[in-house]
């Protein structure tokens, strides 16, 4: 297991080496460039002294391959430079937002998992029954309705109804827990239930799907509670994919909320890394996709060690 | 019948918000919430190009002159740091004498040191150091500092403009000792000499000033405090406002996000409008065929009934005014009368039109002649006023197409290359200023900015006239020759609408007053909150 764990991680390292050569190209096939944003734009005074004095500042009159070295030598002593846009250093851009981020991120998929694990598991005992076609117009509903829509709806909701708005700044949930929750609850939810409703769908095929195994059939014959039945055999059995779902549904709100984030004004990655892309933010843009990246591939790590706990048959291959 | 009661309660709420702060007495108290809509890429108003900067940093700097506070038109210049200015006879030695007993938030006292400092960093940076702002002060030849409390400033020829420059809301007045010590210090460290001090920044949320008990200008600022929050999405800014969570934002609502928020909020909410001196300029490539021919572009500006456009346009979009090259209602602008003899502002469409087709004939034009329109990925108002164009040139035989390019790929793609036949421009200025205003449309080979492409020194001469008429008379005899030749004569360029800046706040904001730039008034020591 050990051996496994290690290759993983190993594993890591040449995938992400080739996520961030393809975003450096990327980022340099884009047109326009921060400099030419920031400083010429609009302005009829704008002189190209000006512009050749900044791009020297930043590097960009250096050969591609040349800024490329300097980047990945700066990325092995974790170095991510510092931001073309305002100068700070990325590793403070992010870490201002990442904790938001990563909180909204568990919340909201506490709130799907709370939703879609009992309601998926329900709907497959309840078959056919009024009980699965409620939970399934709940779910269907779900995924017709984006979570920005329904954050839209809650904020006008609070509005209209309590003349109420939730706050507008992030308060550390360490500094003031109802601050912090009156604020991020909210989005949680518009997230959470779309995601749910992915994620109770998948329970319910899964449930399905293993209900009619030879196991179930033949515990139910030993005459085992059907208590013990669900629980032990086949909820455990079919979390395999409902897990997968839930995992990549996790990373993907790491930096992918940004219409959500900003309904809800919050200062995320979603929006950062939106606001990096127009700016031309070469530095910002390449270590956001990194992080992403590697959020991905860790939690993909983590489903996989999930996966050899609960199916042992994965763990002895 | 809701629509007309909407309106009534918009005029109610736009003629009420006024008169009333002018009666009453500032109270002093309080924490102004603001949204802004944009983030300071970084500290240092003599680089950046956003109001961004301005906005939550401006309450913490002084100027040398300002524009007035309750100057509607942004125009009037009123002391600031300089308590009061000489302009020698020959208009090129501009004199101002310094207020004593100002100090920076460090507690060093402010002389006519720093305030050279300053602008020797803006007009003669030194070798590495880039200044945004050098282009507008070509005309300046040196700066002295004779006393601590006079700073001198020579011309190399006289400027009908610099006093208004010397106004700029970009050029704070750092510390010297700082930009000796580090040129750079000013992008991420505030220390000013403004009505409030820094408390605190957290990026992409919010910035906090607190009143400053040291201010110069004694029983000033009235507010405690102030905090700026970022938000850069509209809908949530609204809801701000709305749910009383922000007070106000200072760049500018949309007329259905007006209209939304007075009929939510009645009478807790004031209404302040003014044109904007910001616009949506035409520029027609004369290096291509056949946007060379001055009849064409003419038949192009001849097609728009502006008259129309305004009343339709003004509904859905941030676009109201029809002007010519000064924003109206401010003192070089032309009469509406005058205005009317222009290309394509006259009042009978039918003639113009029919004008326009003749022109295209005479050129060669084709019926149905094709081209693309090129327009900026920003929907408000680039998008409405896209498509309010090309129905416009579609009424005068012209098919065009629209091509919506990426914002940020914009300028450095489309214009300044000339990769484009006719394409959406843009113009704001920090002041109605025509030597601000004008300078854009000087030869190609004068300034970058010059998208159409051309070469016009009569439009040159002209430019350097009205900029040394030290005759208010004369000025305007220059102006007004100059825009004949830029919109009639050559119709180089084609002025669309002038936008329309509106603010909706919260009733209780007091003491600040509407002008046609968003960059101006935000120092804030006039502010005050009503109970």
């Amino acid at each position: 297991m050990l051996r496994y764990i290690i290759k993983r991680l190993l594993l890591m390292i040449p995938t992400l080496v080739g996520v961030a050569v393809l975003i450096f190209l990327l980022m340099r096939v884009v047109p326009g460039d921060v400099v030419e944003l920031r400083f010429a734009g609009e302005s009829a005074f704008a002189s190209k002294e000006n512009l050749a004095i900044e791009r020297t500042r930043l590097g960009l009159d250096q050969p591609v391959w040349k800024q490329f070295l300097t980047w990945m030598a700066g990325l092995v002593r974790f170095d991510f430079g510092t931001s073309m846009w305002t100068g700070a250093p990325i590793s403070e851009e992010i870490r201002l937002r990442f904790a938001l981020s990563l909180q909204l991120a568990i919340m909201a998929t506490l709130v799907a998992v709370m939703l879609a694990i009992p309601l998926g598991v329900l709907a497959a005992l309840k078959q056919d029954t009024w009980v699965d076609y409620a939970v399934r117009v709940f779910s269907i509903a779900g995924l017709a309705m984006p979570s920005f829509w329904l954050g839209i709806v809650f904020i006008l909701g609070l509005l209209i109804v309590f003349r109420w708005l939730p706050p507008m700044v992030y308060t550390p949930l360490w500094v003031n827990p109802v601050q912090n929750l009156a604020q991020l609850i909210w989005p949680a939810l518009a997230v959470g239930y779309r995601y749910s409703a992915v994620a109770t769908r998948m329970t319910r095929s899964a449930m399905l799907e293993v209900l009619r195994e030879d196991y179930i059939r033949t515990a139910r014959a030993k005459g085992l509670w059907q208590k013990l039945i669900l629980s032990r055999h086949a909820l455990k059995n079919a979390m395999l994919p409902v897990l997968t779902v839930i995992a990549l549904e996790f990373a993907f709100l790491m930096g992918g909320l940004v219409v959500t984030e900003q309904v809800f004004n919050l200062n995320g990655l979603g929006l950062l890394f939106v606001e990096s892309v127009a700016h031309r933010d070469y530095t910002l843009t390449q270590a956001l996709v990194l992080l992403v990246a590697f959020v991905f591939i860790f939690v993909n790590f983590l489903v996989d060690l999930a996966y050899a706990w609960i199916d042992p048959r994965i763990r002895f291959r | 019948m809701r629509r007309l009661s909407g309106l009534v309660i918009v005029f109610l709420a736009l003629v009420s918000a006024l008169p009333a702060a002018a009666q009453e007495k500032p109270r002093h108290g309080g924490e102004l919430i603001f949204v802004v809509p944009s983030n300071p890429p970084s500290f240092d108003a003599h680089r950046e190009e956003t109001f961004g900067t301005i906005h939550p940093i401006a309450p913490h700097y002084n100027t040398l002159l300002r524009t007035d506070p309750l100057d509607k038109t942004g125009t009037k210049v009123a002391p600031d740091l300089a308590e009061s200015w000489n302009i020698s006879k020959d208009g090129r030695t501009y004199t101002l004498k310094l207020r004593h007993g100002v100090k920076f938030h460090d507690g060093s006292e402010f002389t006519s040191k720093d305030a050279k400092a300053t602008y020797d960093k803006i007009i003669f940076p030194p070798a590495g150091v880039a200044s945004n702002r050098k282009g507008e002060y070509q005309d300046v030849e040196a700066i002295q500092a004779p006393d601590p409390y006079t700073i001198v400033f020579r011309l190399k020829w006289p400027s009908a403009s610099f006093l208004n420059s010397l106004a700029s809301p970009w050029n704070w007045i750092y510390k010297a000792d700082t930009l000796a010590q580090d040129m750079r210090w000013y992008e991420t460290h505030v220390n000013g000499t403004g009505p409030f001090v820094f408390v605190e920044h957290v990026k992409g949320s919010h910035w906090v000033g607190k009143k400053n008990p040291n201010y110069w200008d004694k029983g000033k600022p009235y507010l405690d405090g102030y905090r700026a929050i970022f938000m850069t999405d509209s809908a949530a800014q609204v809801a701000a406002i709305r749910g009383e969570r922000a007070m106000i934002q200072f760049r500018g609502f949309s007329p259905s996000e007006r209209d939304s928020l007075v009929s939510a909020l009645g009478n807790k909410i004031a209404v302040q409008e003014s044109p904007w001196n910001c616009l949506i300029l035409i520029a027609m490539n004369h290096e291509k065929k056949p946007f060379d021919d001055k009849r064409v572009r003419r038949a192009l500006t001849l097609a728009l009934d502006r008259y129309q456009g305004s009343a339709a346009l003004s509904k859905i979009a941030i676009v109201k005014e029809i002007g010519g090259v000064q924003v109206p209602g401010t003192s070089f602008a032309t009469p509406p009368a005058e205005l009317e003899k222009l290309a394509g502002y006259s009042r009978d469409i039918n003639k113009a039109r029919a004008e326009a087709r003749r022109l295209l004939k005479e050129a060669g034009v084709p019926d149905g002649f094709s081209f693309v329109y090129k327009n900026r990925g920003v929907p408000m108002p680039y998008e409405p006023v896209g498509v309010w164009l090309i129905d416009q040139w579609r009424q005068i035989g012209l098919n065009v197409r629209q091509e919506v390019v990426e914002a940020a790929a914009y300028y450095g793609q489309v214009l300044r290359p000339g990769n484009f036949d006719v394409a959406a421009d843009f113009q704001c200025g920090y002041t109605v200023e025509p030597d601000l205003d004008l300078y854009k449309f000087t030869s190609k080979d004068k300034n970058a900015a010059n998208y159409s492409r051309y070469t016009d020194h009569v439009l040159d001469e002209l430019y350097e006239k009205q900029g040394r008429a030290v005759e208010a008379e004369e000025r305007k005899k220059y102006i007004r020759e100059f825009e004949k030749r830029l919109l009639d004569d050559e119709v180089h360029y084609i002025y669309t609408l002038q936008w329309h800046r509106i603010i909706p706040h919260n009733a209780k904001v007091r003491g600040w007053t509407i002008t046609p730039s968003h960059y101006l008034n935000q120092q804030l020591d006039t502010v005050w909150l009503a109970e």
